[in-house]
């Protein structure tokens, strides 16, 4: 580990501003899923404060990128540490401090949304007294007391997304991962969504957005890095990885041609 | 809260509020005493059912009173022969000579009125030999030169009640076991990947033993309801449904209870060990299913043969084997209310040991890159 670890409790270990350390730090990442070399090499930050965007068409590597950061899947070689704690020495540590969102809205259909929410609290190691305090919280903060109480599987999509959002941030980790969050919701959800992640970042957050909708991106990172074929092909403010380009598509386009 | 409490409690909430999990419970207490009341049913049905005895010429004197209080009906028919196949269940024809009896063997309800018939012919056969010896002088028992007294050192309505829950018992012990927890099993397993919810589990701080200790856990709760609750009811079933105008004696023994409480317990906990290890290998609830057939045939068939040998007596090697062990060990202890140590010991081990492997097979499913790579 390149740092000291920082100490639990969610916003404490946050951070604000371009300059603060990196809350995580991915260096030289290689992973192999079956005879399909899917990361070759993948190095970049995200910091606390910052909506850093990880962008790449479909199979590029940003999933995978993601779940060996969460300690899902374990790299090949290279390095990942997420506020000082290393993958693959303190994978506990780790995910006591990050937070994911997915487009697979998987929740348990024969709990309420609470319940949901309680679950996750209590598994994260929330003490007794603080689960109630913080799934209130939670629910309070995303809207939800209106169908808090109602069974998951009689929830709409955009409700659904609620709760598996309110799931991932109930432990208020400093670090927030967004996988492709909006691909199954429509135009207002995907649009609560946009606002939670500024809002996260304005709470100093570290926020880990990774799409394939560039214009999503354009308008919620403050700095990205695309990645094709399992390597990065630019990394960067936003404004420095569009260039002279009328938007970050055509930059895009033209880096990931360029890359073959 | 202890993690594996948290899994545990969510777990049983979630099964609790499974209608799948609820009706296979629900249709396992019901169905026994269901298919004890049909089957006492046909059998007192059996019992007092009177058949019809198709016949031409004379009856001779008193077995005409023999056939009435056996249940057998005489009807005069021109050609007994030609009515025994369909109108009657058997033709007789008495001649000066003795009688001719004609019965269709493929028919259950011929096969009956033979029984009968024989029955009463040896009853008239003996009766009239009698009178005819003791006309001459000639005392009747000289045809019994060694009358035999039966003393039962046991109930004999006890035993023939224990030699049938020794084979129901088992049985039922072992498919609820296994069926019972089964749903819980593959929903608390391949379930979590097909809602898509396997990420999120694993992305909490807990370890995946203790997220699997918790499961197997409540999994192994339902099992052994459901397995305890059916035999429940067989023996309220077994106490109040009379068989073929008999009573039926439906008490355990305190060491058969405690030997199946035991048996229930382990058996519970390896089958719910191997059907969490079987849903996490497969990749959604019905496949899971699939996989679980099979595996229901492997541990229950064997198990079920050895029911139908009455006689086998299996050395200290046949407890080794898991499932098999438990069906030798419940019929030790209901048909001999009694259960050897080393018995008892070698089949729990085994049992134990069977949990444990699947449970560590479970494990090493549970935590394979392979689990969300492929979901």
């Amino acid at each position: 580990m390149t740092e000291s670890p920082h100490e639990v409790g969610g916003f404490a270990e946050t951070s604000r501003g371009p300059l603060s350390k990196p809350a995580v730090k991915v260096d030289r990442l290689e992973k192999t899923l079956g005879s399909n070399h899917v990361l070759r090499g993948i190095s970049f930050e995200a910091r606390s404060g910052e909506i850093f965007g990880l962008l790449g068409p479909n199979g590029a590597g940003k999933t995978t990128t993601l779940r060996v950061i969460c300690t899902l899947l374990t790299p090949d070689a290279g390095s990942v540490e997420v506020l000082g704690y290393g993958t693959r020495v303190s994978p506990q540590e780790v995910r006591r401090r990050v937070g994911v969102v997915t487009a697979e809205i998987g929740i348990y259909p024969r709990l309420t949304a609470r319940e949901n929410i309680s679950y996750f609290a209590e598994l994260s190691g929330l003490m007794d007294g603080e689960v109630h305090r913080r799934v209130d919280a939670v629910i309070d903060r995303l809207d939800m007391s209106s169908f808090a109480q109602q069974r998951a599987e009689s929830l709409s999509s955009g409700q659904k997304q609620k709760v598996a959002i309110a799931r991932a941030i109930v432990h208020d980790p400093p670090v927030l991962m967004f996988d492709e969050p909006t691909s199954n919701l429509d135009v207002l959800a995907s649009r609560e969504i946009r606002e939670f992640m500024l809002e996260s970042k304005g709470r100093g957050k570290s926020v880990i957005f990774s799409t394939h909708v560039l214009h999503d991106a354009e308008r919620l990172c403050d700095r990205v890095t695309i990645i094709h074929q399992g390597r990065v092909v630019a990394s960067g403010a936003t404004a420095e990885v569009r260039g002279g380009f009328k938007d970050l598509e055509d930059s895009f386009l033209s880096l990931v041609g360029a890359a073959g | 809260m202890n993690p594996i409490a948290v899994v545990f409690k969510k777990e049983m909430l979630e099964i609790l509020r499974d209608r799948r999990t609820l009706i296979a419970i629900g249709l396992a207490v019901i169905a026994t005493p269901a298919v004890l009341f049909i089957i006492s049913q046909v059998a007192t049905k059996t019992a007092t059912q009177a058949y019809t005895v198709g016949y031409a010429g004379d009856v001779p004197t008193g077995l005409d009173i023999l056939f009435d209080a056996t249940g057998l009906k005489l009807e005069k028919v021109d050609a007994p022969a030609e009515a025994a196949k369909q109108q009657v269940d058997i033709g007789l024809v008495f001649t000066a000579s003795g009688v001719d009896e004609y019965y269709d063997p493929s028919r259950q309800t011929a096969q009956l009125a033979d029984v009968r018939f024989q029955t009463v012919l040896s009853r008239y056969d003996a009766a009239k030999v009698a009178a005819a010896l003791q006309q001459k002088g000639v005392d009747p028992s000289i045809l019994n030169p060694l009358p035999v007294s039966v003393h039962p050192l046991s109930s004999p309505t006890q035993a023939a009640s224990n030699s049938f829950l020794s084979f129901f018992l088992p049985y039922i012990l072992i498919t609820m076991s296994f069926t019972g927890g089964l749903s819980a099993a593959l929903d608390a397993s391949a379930g979590e990947r097909e809602r898509k919810t396997l990420e999120s589990l694993l992305l909490t701080p807990v370890p995946r033993s203790q997220v699997l200790v918790g499961k197997i856990l409540a999994v192994s709760t339902i099992s052994l309801a459901a397995a305890l609750a059916a035999i429940a009811s067989m023996l309220i079933a077994l106490s109040r449904i009379q068989f073929g105008g008999g009573t039926f004696s439906a008490q355990l023994s305190p060491v058969a209870t405690i030997v199946m409480v035991w048996a229930a317990i382990l058996l519970a906990a390896s089958f719910s060990s191997l059907t969490v290890a079987l849903g996490t290998l497969a990749r959604s609830f019905r496949q899971g299913q699939a996989y679980a057939t099979p595996l229901y045939f492997i541990t229950i068939f064997p198990a079920s043969i050895v029911l139908f040998i009455p006689d086998f007596n299996p050395n200290i090697a046949y407890y080794l084997i898991p499932i098999f062990n438990a069906v030798l060990l419940l019929r030790d202890a209901i048909a001999h209310n009694a259960v050897g140590w080393e018995q008892l010991a070698v089949t729990s081990v085994s049992l134990i040991l069977t949990g444990t492997l699947s449970f560590y097979a479970a494990l090493k499913l549970f935590t394979r890159e392979a689990l969300l790579v492929r979901s």
